[in-house]
């Protein structure tokens, strides 16, 4: 057999398989968006030695004549048949599970144990917010009612698709991808519960109960069924059945009490989770008067609005950008990632994650880097940089000439942004809620970590309301579900908030491209 | 020359301007046609070449787009005179996506280059395409899409219209889900790059 080198490693392979599939047999795996069409482009490797065919359409799609005369290539479209030597320029984020940090995490107190199985001494339970990109659990205590510890991790369903459309049309490919992704994700949160159990020595037969919260696609892959619907439009505003029916192998496979309850729950239409619902119930979107808006970013951001009768909610497909996906110099929010940026007189002063050195940016970055090159006139409102800065991007600073903002990324989060923006103001038009009606906003998820809201304000963001009615919330899904976990009251609040709610299609409303257009400025974002 | 003048304010997607700049140079005495040809059509093309190497990015497109728009509007506001129009080409996005800006951009630059097109709009079934293409007596039919799931569908218009005696029509397919295939791939005539490269190919084929 013909030999693969890569990083020293010598591993023999079969010809007719594709790069990446021999390296997904491996340790050395390359990072990857798509179930290996080529369509994301991310799987960069360099040819060091060797003989391989000629780059392929898809390939010259998303590499330039420069790149591919250096020797670059998607692993996925290389299919080698004799000894090869490689090097991966872009390689699959480590596997395994972090214990987060989170700055306000709730004390239940006294938690009603009548529900929960008896003969447990130390009942325990777990709340999973299974996202597209992230898996997030956490362990809790219904003696002390405390949270115990936690876990995330990225969701190894990733590498048949960064963004849910991918995702479902692999799973609609063939019932054994279903199977292949549904295993993917179950698997996934009983290595989160191993590796608790491991490392902090919990005996996993305490655990009595289980919540689920995720989008409507993550839990239709999860039921294994129904996923295709989601690619119909008229199933968008619907509700769709997940259901779990192998929910009873749970306890047994993942080894926590037999008599322990799994409760997925449901989501509210093809494009609302139960993510969201479980956001509401965080942050107390209905509770504290009208007009409140929760923003949860996202690969898909959800948003809701309470006028005080209706919960008005709606999902804006704005892309993974805040994310850092997508961009060139962007990154996620880990080791390396620039999060921070300012501008004292003509030099930039910039944060960097775990003090390392600079990598890229990660979403609260890019939102700080585009307000301060608006404000200084070095990018025009359109999105044109001045003329006299180099075509080829904007070059933060001179000892990291490789994080470079181009044109095109600027564009990128143009896009995202204004689909966001263009969420923000149907649903507003829908509830007939003016600008100064507006009283409160919560901004979800880990991007809102290190945000500058006066910055995201400034490029047209968020809307302009007053800083002090702003919260940044971090994971408002997980917290919820942690509600539903913990609290019966709250079970009983998710179900009134699932009557009043209110589906919004974005894209079937009339006045979605003029809005879309609109806010595809950088600026303040316009509303009535 | 103020027809360059009105070139330049449609490339900066100045709406009003353009309006104001097309009324002078009416007024001045050049017809509706000619502006068409050397103002809007040139436009567009400059804007085409720029597309390429990525100088426009997607709100400029727009603005151009909407100027382009409302010079044609106001230039001729019961629509343009049929013998103005060259040929007919049928435009959808496809049942499933809903996503219908890029199609709206190849509207407005077909529209700029005097074709008549009809505008089937978004999730738009196969058999409403079909059936207006025949009723239209089309002689193009164009298909963006942005989500990979309509391929299948884009596979089957050839099958459709031959079934319907349909066999001169000429498919273009194009948008960010359809690009990366080939044509043989998806059983059409043409893969556009972009909206200027289809309408390239479009003009190409009506004035042979």
């Amino acid at each position: 057999m013909p030999l693969l080198t890569v990083h020293g490693a010598r591993i023999p392979f079969q010809p007719g398989l594709s790069l990446r599939d021999i390296l997904d047999g491996t340790d050395y795996r390359v990072r990857a968006g798509c179930s290996g069409t080529g369509a994301c482009g991310l799987c960069l490797v360099r040819i060091e030695q060797g003989m391989v065919g000629e780059p392929t359409q898809v390939e010259k799609l998303h590499l330039d004549q420069a790149s591919l005369e250096e020797g670059l290539r998607l692993a996925c479209q290389v299919i080698p048949s004799e000894d090869l030597r490689i090097t991966i320029v872009s390689g699959a984020p480590l596997p395994g599970w972090k214990r987060p940090v989170r700055s306000h995490v709730k004390e239940y107190g006294f938690v009603d144990r009548k529900d929960l199985p008896a003969g447990v001494e130390h009942p325990l339970g777990i709340a999973v917010d299974l996202g597209t990109t992230f898996i997030g659990l956490s362990l809790w205590d219904f003696t002390s009612g405390r949270c115990v510890t936690g876990r995330q991790g990225v969701n190894p369903q990733t590498g048949h698709g960064s963004d849910v459309m991918t995702r479902l049309l692999c799973a609609c490919e063939s019932d054994q991808k279903a199977r292949t992704l549904r295993e993917q994700a179950f698997e996934a949160i009983g290595e989160a519960l191993q590796d608790i159990s491991l490392r902090e020595g919990i005996n996993p037969h305490e655990i009595v109960r289980m919540v689920l919260v995720g989008n409507t696609a993550m839990l239709t892959l999860l039921g294994g069924t129904n996923h295709e619907l989601l690619l119909k439009p008229r199933y968008w505003t619907i509700p769709i059945d997940s259901p779990v029916e192998y929910l009873q192998r749970w306890p047994a496979q993942h080894g926590i009490h037999l008599s322990g309850s799994v409760w997925v729950v449901p989501s509210l239409a093809g494009f609302v989770g139960s993510d969201l619902l479980a956001g509401v119930l965080s942050t107390e979107l209905t509770e504290k008067g009208n007009g409140a808006l929760l923003i949860d970013f996202g690969t898909n951001t959800e948003m809701a609005l309470w006028d005080g009768k209706s919960l008005w909610v709606t999902s804006a497909a704005g892309g993974p950008a805040f994310e850092g996906s997508g961009i060139g110099c962007g990154m996620p929010a880990e080791k390396g990632a620039i999060f921070r940026i300012s501008l004292d007189k003509s030099r930039f002063a910039f944060d960097v994650v775990d003090g390392a050195a600079p990598l890229g940016l990660c979403g609260s970055g890019l939102v700080d880097l585009l307000a301060i090159l608006v404000r200084s006139g070095w990018l025009d409102e359109t999105g044109r940089f001045l003329p006299t800065i180099d075509p080829g991007g904007f070059v933060l600073s001179t000892d990291h000439p490789g994080i470079v903002l181009t044109k095109k990324d600027v564009d990128t989060i143009q896009r995202a942004k204004a689909a966001i923006a263009t969420g923000v103001r149907i649903l507003m038009a829908e509830a007939g809620l003016g600008r100064k009606e507006l009283k409160r906003l919560y901004v979800g998820g880990t991007f809102g970590q290190w945000l500058d809201v006066a910055n995201a304000q400034e490029i047209g963001l968020l809307p302009d309301i007053e800083a002090t009615s702003i919260s940044l919330c971090g994971n408002t899904a997980l917290a919820g579900c942690e509600d539903l976990l913990m609290s019966p009251s709250c079970v009983k609040r998710l179900e009134g908030i699932r009557a009043c709610a209110k589906v919004v299609d974005l894209s079937a409303h009339v006045g979605f491209q003029d809005s879309f257009i609109e806010n595809l400025y950088l600026r303040r974002m316009r509303m009535r | 020359m103020s027809v360059e003048r009105l070139k330049e304010a449609l490339l900066d997607g100045d709406q009003n301007r353009a309006v104001l700049e097309a009324k002078l140079v009416r007024d001045a005495g050049v017809p509706s046609e000619t502006i068409v040809t050397e103002a809007i059509e040139k436009a567009m093309e400059q804007l085409g070449a720029k597309c390429t190497v990525e100088q426009f990015n997607l709100l400029e497109i727009m603005l151009v787009g909407r100027a382009v728009t409302a010079v044609m509007k106001w230039l001729f506001p019961e629509g343009a005179p049929p013998a103005a129009v060259k040929g007919a080409a049928v435009l959808a996005s496809l049942e499933g996506d809903v996503h219908d800006l890029g199609k709206n951009i190849v509207k407005t630059v077909l529209i700029a280059k005097g074709i008549g097109v009809i505008d089937c709009g978004k999730d738009c079934s196969l058999h409403k395409l079909i059936e207006t293409a025949e009723r239209e007596k089309a002689q193009f039919i164009c298909i963006s899409g942005l989500i990979t799931s309509i391929v299948p569908q884009v596979r089957r218009v050839r099958e459709l219209c031959m079934s319907r005696g349909l066999q001169r029509i000429r498919i273009v397919a194009g948008g960010a889900a359809l690009k990366q295939s080939t044509a043989e791939n998806l059983n059409v005539d043409y893969v556009a790059e972009n909206a200027f490269d289809g309408a390239r190919y479009i003009a190409e084929i009506l004035e042979a």
